[in-house]
């Protein structure tokens, strides 16, 4: 069981009753398991604010849904009266609402309830809407709706002796290629039991992945990946950085969520190829960091390519992920370096001891000109140096990179010395640095692990190793294809895996393209 | 890149910055080990400040009688007491809210900055002092009358510079509002800077060696954007700037020669026809044998520089005549500016009347590293 992310919570209310359903609202934080925030959604509970949070957008978006501009739209039926209940118009209405909110088809007394209670409200206050809207915020504050539940089935086939459900099965598919709930369509093919089929899964797994909502998916993905959730607290020193202000922070969130949905989407490039690629998407105030010609001065945004001999190319490079991996202001090789590790890489970095003693870094009078020589000095210090070791000579190569992403070349006068070291491959500079990230079998690995575990939402477990291990073999044969990873994984056995009570006791894997089982 | 995609991300035409652009980015950012440094270079840059440069000592010596009354107080005196009290709701209005009844004193209540000739005012005061921000522009030592120019005294500049032509200083030196702390420029900058209107574009083209080059083109534009600015309304270097056109060709164009020695640019003098907007006032001045000097820190920046040449007396009395509010605040009479003007005027002779019809001029300017985009570009991205 898991909790739906705000995202999730989002992208369901969109699909389900359209995109001109406004609500604000803030969700309790999902705390990051594992290095991602799906996986803390498995322990997610509500807190009474959360609750009382999500019953307030509840009533919110039962009030819009059943208001005189939408209910003509949302509501397929006319009730006989508008000032009386209506009984059966509620039941057509709560058996379609419903069966997309609990992505499953409502059972009869779930419906009654809704019913039931829609017509006393309706009754008392004469209006069938709010008798509607009543019994839709239930809908809505449901457990059930709130968080995603995988039922099961007996099937002999399994050693467990169990699989998921179908209705199970479309929601776990449609949450990771589209991030939302499953539609009609889904729900229709899991009700008839051919989400079990193999070929009518690859013809619904087709159908979602050239669906427009399947960027939400990769987006989705990736935000949790790249751990975005550091956007929510990017904030620059204004008298450091003037060229980066709140704008230019969203902007270059987007920039590299644009610029990873192109690679991975739209041009369906080798995953390893984000390190290096020189395409990218800008906007004006961007191109003003980045100190490029805007191709859009006019505003929005538009496609641009580094140049060659730019020192730009690479996610590393990118301003979202240099600004958002820095102090307000000042850069940090450190920080950039443990991004680099337990992000891209997915190796754990020690956090700093509490005894740490920051002074001669943080020193403002220091003689020591450059991050590197600060650096220099504060690892003499045995407590530091270990850590130290595996995060700065990944940092300092982007050094060129002031703590805004700006290009500069000197610090305090001092020219950069951005060379270093990634296990063992040297490199000079930002771009070298890139090169050896794409040739680091770490970077492929972990974004296979992140996304199996992202895709099942819960870690890879030493049962796990086999299918891992099958995915890995098919994403080195593909071409580090992302699309055709999550094919892979949302067409194998693996995915839909269950054991009855405990994860832990799911064993071996079984994948439809051949996967040993 | 790729053929044209569609995504969620944006229907995209790919396509590449245009060459000259590129190779600005190197130009500007020479220390890096980024761009391999081309053969033909463009820098590029938008004004953000334009003021006439006045040469201003700390007692005003040079406007010994003091600085100019402005039209309030010439009104005021022409006024009797009851009047006085009449036209002020008993002298409650003061000066910044009685200035549209104060600029009406011409013998039939007329505007005299709208018609500045329906009376006389005494005392206006121009500059006597000898020496002046500018440059030799009619080419003479002594100011005396050629077949473009009217005999005229000539400054010598802070630099020990001999034969500078700054009538327009000598005009409105003394008038506080020209002055430091006087609105006048400072005022136009900030309405440019916060409408994007009659922003400036520089861009020089041919650079072969951007400290050294005795052959490079200078072109003025017009931009259509607005100016990047921080938080405290400061121009960010390096943002994009499209031309401002007409069926495709730029609005604006004129180019001049010139040359760069040891990082500052200095151009031949020309004619070259200009975008201003300040103080609610769209100008486009065509100024005469202009020429510009702007030096060139090597990290691409520039440091303020001047652009020196006649400006049209007709054009800069019109602009001084109009600006309404400020006027008050900046302590001038329109008539004793008008007739000033004409008696100042030392360029470009009117070939019927004598009368010259330009003011020798020079003006600071301030200017920012840009992109400049041209049409070219944004015609292939459609």
């Amino acid at each position: 069981m898991r909790r739906l992310t705000e995202t999730q919570y989002r992208n369901v209310i969109t699909d389900v009753f359209g995109p001109t359903i406004t609500f604000g609202g803030r969700f309790d934080p999902l705390p990051r398991t594992e290095g991602l925030l799906a996986l803390g959604a498995r322990t997610a509970r509500i807190t009474p604010g959360g609750f009382e949070q999500y019953y307030t957008l509840a009533r919110s978006i039962a009030a819009q849904v059943t208001d005189e501009d939408h209910r003509e739209t949302l509501i397929a039926c006319k009730p006989a009266s508008a000032n009386a209940p209506d009984d059966s118009c509620a039941k057509q209405f709560f058996s379609e609402a419903g069966r997309l909110l609990y992505r499953r088809a409502l059972t009869a007394t779930e419906r009654d309830v809704a019913v039931n209670a829609a017509h006393e409200v309706a009754e008392i206050s004469n209006d069938f809407y709010k008798g509607i809207a009543f019994g839709l915020t239930g809908f809505l504050v449901s457990p059930k709706f709130l968080f995603v539940t995988d039922t099961i089935e007996p099937d002999l086939t399994q050693s467990s002796g169990v699989r998921l459900d179908g209705p199970a099965r479309a929601a776990r598919l449609s949450l990771l290629l589209w991030n939302s709930g499953p539609d009609d369509a889904l729900l229709a093919s899991a009700e008839s039991g051919d989400l079990a089929n193999p070929a009518a899964l690859a013809k619904q797994v087709d159908r979602l992945m050239r669906s427009p909502k399947f960027e939400d998916g990769i987006r989705a993905f990736f935000a949790d990946f790249l751990d975005f959730q550091k956007f929510e607290t990017l904030e620059k020193d204004m008298v450091i950085y003037p060229t980066f202000n709140v704008r230019a922070g969203e902007d270059a969130q987007e920039q590299l969520m644009r610029t990873i949905a192109d690679h991975v989407i739209v041009r369906d490039r080798d995953y390893r190829d984000l390190f290096t690629t020189r395409d990218t998407f800008l906007t004006p105030r961007l191109a003003l960091i980045y100190r490029v010609p805007a191709q859009n001065p006019g505003g929005g945004w538009s496609a641009y390519e580094f140049p060659k001999e730019d020192p730009h190319a690479g996610i590393a490079t990118a301003i979202g992920f240099l600004a958002v991996n820095s102090h307000p202001g000042r850069s940090s090789p450190t920080i950039r370096g443990r991004a680099i590790r337990e992000t891209l890489l997915c190796q754990k970095v020690p956090d700093p001891p509490g005894t740490v003693d920051f002074s001669v870094f943080n020193d403002p009078s220091s003689p020591h000109k450059t991050a590197r020589e600060r650096l220099t000095a504060h690892r003499t210090a045995d407590a530091c140096a270990g850590c130290h070791k595996i995060t700065d000579p990944i940092g300092l190569a982007l050094e060129n990179f002031d703590g805004a992403g700006a290009i500069r070349t000197a610090e305090n006068g001092e020219p950069i010395d951005a060379s270093g070291d990634l296990d063992g491959i040297a490199f000079k500079d930002a771009i070298g640095l890139g090169k050896a990230l794409r040739e680091n079998p770490a970077a492929t690995s972990c974004v296979v692990n992140r996304l199996y575990a992202y895709a099942l939402g819960r870690p890879a477990e030493r049962g796990d190793a086999e299918s891992v291990a099958y995915f890995q073999k098919a994403f080195q044969r593909d071409g580090y294809r992302v699309k055709a990873l999550l094919k892979q994984i949302a067409l194998s056995d693996a995915f839909y895996k269950v054991t009855p009570n405990s994860d832990a006791k799911t064993a071996g894997a079984h994948t439809t393209a051949g996967a040993p089982s | 890149m790729g053929p044209q995609v569609v995504s969620r991300v944006g229907r995209v035409a790919v396509i590449r910055p245009a060459r000259v652009l590129c190779v600005a980015v190197g130009l500007l950012l020479p220390c890096l080990s980024l761009p391999t440094l081309a053969a033909d270079k463009t820098l590029s840059f938008a004004i953000y400040d334009w003021a006439n440069a006045i040469y201003q000592t700390r007692f005003a010596d040079e406007c010994p009688a003091g600085l100019n009354l402005g039209n309030d107080e010439f009104w005021w005196r022409s006024l009797s007491k009851q009047d006085r009290a009449r036209l002020t709701n008993n002298g409650l209005h003061e000066s910044g809210n009685r200035y549209n009844v104060a600029l009406k004193r011409g013998p039939k209540q007329e505007n005299v900055c709208l018609d500045p000739t329906v009376i006389n005012d005494p005392f206006f005061r121009t500059v006597e002092g000898s020496i002046s921000y500018g440059e030799n522009i009619d080419g003479t030592d002594d100011g005396h009358s050629t077949p473009k120019t009217c005999s005229h005294q000539k400054f010598t500049g802070p630099d020990g510079t001999k034969g500078v032509d700054n009538q327009m200083y000598r005009l409105i030196g003394c008038i506080y509002g020209w002055r430091e702390g006087g609105l006048i420029d400072p005022h136009a900058n900030e309405l440019r800077a916060a409408s994007g209107l009659g922003m400036i574009l520089v861009e020089v083209t041919g650079v072969s060696d951007s400290r050294n080059d005795d052959d490079v083109t200078v072109t003025f534009y017009r931009s259509i954007d607005q100016f990047a600015l921080t938080g405290a309304s400061k121009p960010l270097p390096f943002a994009t700037y499209r031309i401002d056109t007409v069926q495709g060709k730029p609005r604006y164009g004129d180019h001049l020669k010139g040359r760069i020695k040891d990082g500052v640019l200095t151009t031949d003098r020309g004619d070259v026809r200009l975008p201003y907007y300040g103080n609610y006032a769209f100008i486009n001045p065509v100024i005469r044998d202009m020429a510009i000097k702007l030096e060139i820190a090597e990290d691409g920046s520039a440091s303020p520089g001047m652009i020196t040449g006649y400006y049209s007396m007709d054009q800069f009395v019109h602009y001084a005549s109009g600006l309404g509010g400020i006027i008050p605040v900046s302590y001038y009479s329109c008539p004793g500016l008008y007739a000033a003007a004409h008696k100042l005027a030392d360029g470009y002779p009117d070939p019927k009347t004598g009368q010259c019809t330009m003011l020798s001029s020079a003006f600071r300017i301030a200017a920012t590293p840009a992109f400049i985009q041209h049409p070219e570009l944004r015609n292939a991205r459609k």
